[in-house]
C-alpha cells in the first residue's frame, strides 16, 4: 500500500522520443523551460505553452491515469496558492465581499495565473523525471557539473551519491514495508493515537530500518573497494553519452520557445 | 477449519505500469492442529498468499475466512487475529529493535495489553520454547547475539503472544545445516507438543516432506498440485518442469521402482528408506 503512494517522478521504462533524448538534453531543456515559464506575462502565453507540454505528453505515450496521480500530491500547494490570491491579492474591481474579506480582479487574476504557472511547472519536470532513468540523470548531472570541477564541485561524486541513493529508495521503501508488517503481525500499531504516542510507536519501526539501512552502506562499500572503485577523473564509463540529430531538435526547440516568449514579451 | 481463502487473488500495484497478478482465484482451507507445507519458485506467490491469513494484506478479490468468518467485515479485530495466527517473515532477525531480549520477546506480549508477572511469564515461556536460557539472555542486547540466537530471539517473540497457528517464512533460510535441524526439530515439537498448526514456506523438499502432512505447490500464482507429500512428490515430472524437485532419497526410491523394483516411495526420512530399501534387499534374499 505505501509502494502505491509514491509515484511521484518515478521512472517508466518506454522509447517513445522523450525517451530516448540525451539526458544533458533533457536537463538543459528543461531549464530553459523552467526559465521561459517564469517570462511568460500573459495568459495567452501560458495557453500556449499548455499547448506545446500537451504536444510533449502525446509524443512520451505515457499512461494518462497514472501521470495524473503523480500530480495529486500537488494539489493541495496549488489550492493553498489559489486560496491566498484570491482573497489577499487587492487591486481593480470588488467580485465579492463578506465583512472585511473581499475578492478582487487582481487577485483572481494572479491566483489563476500562479495556478496554472505552478501546475506547468509540475508537469514540465514530470515529463523528465518519469522519461529518464535514474542511472541516466545522474549521467547528465555529472556532465553538466564538470565545467565547476576546477571551483572544486566534486561532480562525480555527488553523481555518485545520487546513483546510490535513488538506487536504495525502493530497497528501503520494500525495507521498511516488511518491518512494518512484521511488527503489525507483533501487534504494534501503526495507526491510531495523538501525535506523540504515534511518534513512539514508530521506533519499532525506525530502529531495525536504520540498522539495515548502515548495514547495507557497508555492504555496499566493501563491494564497490572489492571492484577497486575509485570515483574522479579516469574513471570511463560502459555507456558513453551520445547526442543525436533528435537532441538538437529537443534543444533548439526548448532554447527557441524561451527566444520566442522575451522577444514577443506574451 | 481454522484458515480458509475463497476465490483469493491480489495484484500488486493496481492500475499502474508495475502491476503484478500476484494471486489468481486461489481457494484453499487449513485445518486445526495441521501442518501445512507451501512450495514453489521464488516470486511464485507463497508470500504473498500467507500475508493474508493474517490480514497483513486485503484481497483484491475475494475472501479470507477465519473460523469461518470474514477477516475484512466491518468490525473484525484485525489485531486480535494478529496474536491468534503469528507470522515470521524471512529472516525475522531484522525486525529486533529492543535494547535487551526480554523487552523485544515482551513486544508482542505487551502489544495484547499483558504487563508485570504474566508477562515476565510470558517471555520466559517463550524463550524456553526456544530452547533459550530466560536467565541468561533476558539481559543481553539482540544487537550481539549470534544469527541462529537473534532468529530463535524472533521466534520467541512470536510464541511469547501464545498463537494458536504460527506461518514461517524460509525460517532457516541462511542457516548452517546444525542450526537449520535445530530449529526444525524446535518447530516440529511446538506441533507435537503444544498443537500448533504450522504452516511453513520453503525452499528445501527434505525438510518439508519430512515435516508437513499437507503441501501446496504454487506456480506463477497458483496452486497446480496440493495433497500429502506422497502424492505431490509422486508427481515428480510436473514438479521438475515449474523449477522445484523431489528430495533425493525420494529420488532414489523412485528410481528404484522405475527399475522394476517393487518398493513404496512414500518415504522421506533416511531411516525409512534404509528400512525400505533393507525389506527389498531382505526379500530378494529370500527368493
Amino acid at each position: 500500500m505505501s509502494m502505491r503512494s509514491i509515484t511521484l517522478g518515478h521512472y517508466i521504462p518506454g522509447n517513445s522520443p522523450l525517451h530516448q533524448l540525451d539526458p544533458r538534453v533533457k536537463l538543459i531543456s528543461l531549464f530553459i523551460l523552467i526559465a521561459a515559464l517564469f517570462f511568460i506575462k500573459t495568459f495567452c502565453g501560458l495557453i500556449l505553452f499548455t499547448f506545446f507540454i500537451v504536444a510533449v505528453f502525446i509524443s512520451s505515450r505515457l499512461p494518462k491515469k497514472y501521470f495524473f496521480r503523480g500530480l495529486k500530491p500537488i494539489f493541495y500547494i496549488v489550492l493553498f496558492t489559489l486560496i491566498l490570491h484570491f482573497f489577499f491579492t487587492k487591486g481593480g474591481e470588488v467580485y465579492w465581499r463578506l465583512g472585511a474579506l473581499t475578492v478582487e480582479e487582481a487577485g483572481v487574476f494572479l491566483g489563476t495565473f500562479m495556478t496554472l504557472r505552478l501546475i506547468l511547472l509540475v508537469i514540465t519536470t514530470l515529463l523528465v523525471t518519469l522519461t529518464t532513468s535514474p542511472v541516466a540523470f545522474a549521467d547528465g548531472i555529472e556532465y553538466l557539473l564538470r565545467p565547476l570541477r576546477p571551483l572544486g564541485v566534486p561532480g562525480y561524486e555527488i553523481a555518485m551519491m545520487m546513483t546510490i541513493a535513488l538506487r536504495f529508495i525502493p530497497t528501503l521503501m520494500e525495507e521498511s514495508d516488511k518491518i512494518r508488517k512484521a511488527q503489525m503481525a507483533r501487534g504494534a500499531d501503526f495507526e491510531s493515537g495523538n501525535i506523540f504516542r504515534r511518534a513512539r510507536n514508530l521506533i519499532p519501526l525506525l530502529v531495525p530500518l536504520f540498522v539495515s539501512a548502515f548495514r547495507r552502506a557497508d555492504e555496499l562499500a566493501v563491494a564497490m573497494e572489492a571492484r577497486c572503485y575509485r570515483g574522479g577523473e579516469k574513471r570511463t564509463k560502459m555507456r558513453e553519452l551520445q547526442t543525436k540529430p533528435l537532441d538538437y531538435v529537443g534543444i533548439l526547440t526548448a532554447g527557441g520557445i524561451c527566444l520566442a516568449i522575451l522577444l514577443t514579451g506574451i | 477449519m481454522l484458515i480458509e481463502t475463497r476465490n483469493l487473488s491480489y495484484v500488486y500495484m493496481p492500475g499502474t505500469p508495475f502491476q503484478v497478478e500476484a494471486l489468481k482465484d486461489i481457494t484453499i482451507g487449513i485445518e486445526k492442529g495441521s501442518f501445512v507445507g507451501i512450495i514453489g519458485e521464488t516470486g511464485s506467490g507463497k508470500s504473498t498468499l500467507v500475508q493474508h491469513f493474517n490480514g497483513l494484506l486485503k484481497p483484491t478479490s475475494g475472501e479470507v475466512l477465519v473460523d469461518g468468518k470474514n477477516i475484512w467485515s466491518q468490525n473484525y479485530d484485525l489485531r486480535a487475529l494478529r496474536s491468534r495466527i503469528a507470522l515470521l517473515f524471512q529472516f525475522p532477525e531484522h525486525q529486533l529493535f529492543e535494547e535487551t531480549v526480554f523487552k523485544d520477546v515482551a513486544f508482542g506480549p505487551r502489544n495484547l495489553g499483558l504487563e508485570g508477572e504474566e508477562l515476565a511469564l510470558r517471555v520466559r515461556m517463550g524463550l524456553e520454547l526456544m530452547g533459550l536460557n530466560y536467565e541468561a539472555y533476558r539481559n543481553r542486547s539482540p544487537f550481539t547475539l549470534s544469527g541462529g540466537e537473534k532468529r530463535r530471539v524472533a521466534l520467541a517473540g512470536i510464541l511469547a503472544m501464545q498463537p494458536e497457528a504460527i506461518i514461517l517464512d524460509e525460517p532457516t533460510a541462511g542457516m548452517d545445516p546444525l542450526g537449520r535441524r535445530n530449529l526444525l526439530q524446535l518447530i516440529e515439537r511446538l506441533h507435537r507438543e503444544e498443537n500448533l498448526t504450522i504452516i511453513l514456506v520453503t525452499h528445501n523438499m527434505e525438510e518439508i516432506a519430512r515435516l508437513a502432512d499437507r503441501l501446496l505447490v504454487f506456480f506463477r500464482g497458483e496452486i497446480v498440485l496440493q495433497g500429502t507429500p506422497g502424492d505431490v512428490f509422486a508427481s515428480a515430472e510436473q514438479l521438475r518442469q515449474i523449477g522445484l524437485d523431489v528430495p533425493p532419497l525420494t529420488q532414489l526410491l523412485q528410481e528404484l521402482r522405475r527399475r522394476g523394483k517393487n518398493i513404496c516411495t512414500d518415504h522421506f526420512t533416511a531411516e525409512d528408506v534404509a528400512a525400505e530399501i533393507l525389506c527389498l534387499l531382505r526379500g530378494e534374499d529370500r527368493l
